[in-house]
């Protein structure tokens, strides 16, 4: 069983990079559109996310001949869109708990 | 600035800056091209690059020394480990005991407990200091015991895997 609780920073990454492969100022332009400019990654914590999830095989770089260094591509690996998955599954449960106590306390 | 960005980028390891250096610095040109002329804007832009560059070397030299990353955020742990509560139980058993014995020693000291105070303290700072270094032993020794673990578990699954495609073909 591999560990998937993530933060937000990072399960952004993951979930820009689970609709297509991106490059790096590609994957901070849409986690900014995501969060509704609420989360604004640096490069620093943005490569430091990805080294990491690259690390753990999450996440791999596309090869491509032509593409330039300083403009790598990077895409979920299997293992990484099952752990992505796991821990929607989980937040859907939790919001699912959330919304049944909240109802209880408004009853 | 980029001069500035430039210089932080050397705080990393040399590793990291060679895999991620160039993309990084191309990242930081592009998003510093589309930034507003509003001052404000430019002003939080260079303080959120820098302090995450310092931030993200930190970090990276932290993943060199001790060989993995720091975990994220949440808590990172297997999500079927529990506490043990046989752990419980004892730290209350050693609870009573402990306040049994204060209360004894009252009862026979008398007055003169006062004196007893400065002395235990000091044994209370001790057996602190011990319990917090044999969990630091025994959580160094489980995540190692669970990384080899997870390591042999790996090989053996790649293993199975050539071995059954071998056996298809």
């Amino acid at each position: 069983m591999e560990t998937f609780a993530i933060s937000e920073p990072v399960l952004l990454v993951l979930l820009s990079l689970a609709e297509r492969p991106r490059h790096g100022y590609a994957i901070l332009k849409d986690v900014e559109s995501m969060s509704d400019g609420r989360v604004l990654l640096s490069t620093g914590t943005l490569y430091g996310a990805l080294q990491r999830l690259f690390d753990h095989g999450w996440i791999e770089r596309v090869e491509e001949d032509n593409t330039a260094r300083d403009r790598r591509t990077y895409r979920l690996t299997s293992r990484g869109r099952r752990n992505l998955q796991m821990e929607i599954e989980r937040m859907r449960r939790l919001t699912k708990v959330a919304a049944l106590r909240m109802a209880r306390k408004e009853a | 600035m980029l001069t500035v960005y430039c210089w932080l980028l050397c705080l990393y390891p040399g590793s990291y800056r060679h895999e991620f250096g160039e993309e990084m610095t191309s990242v930081f040109c592009e998003a510093r091209s589309e930034l507003p002329l509003v001052m404000a804007a430019k002003i939080k832009f260079y303080r959120r690059e820098f302090c995450g560059l310092l931030l993200g070397a930190l970090c990276a030299h932290f993943d060199l020394l001790f060989g993995h990353s720091i975990p994220f955020r949440r808590f990172d742990m297997q999500p079927q480990f529990r506490f043990p509560r046989s752990t419980v139980f004892l730290m209350l058993v050693i609870f009573a005991g402990v306040m049994l014995t204060i209360a004894k020693a009252s009862s026979i000291a008398g007055d003169t407990v006062g004196s007893v105070w400065p002395s235990l303290i000091s044994v209370l700072a001790f057996m602190l200091v011990t319990m917090c270094t044999a969990a630091a032993v025994v959580w160094r020794i489980l995540h190692t015991l669970r990384r080899s673990g997870v390591r042999r578990l790996e090989n053996v699954q790649s293993w199975m895997y050539s071995v059954e495609s071998n056996g298809k073909q």
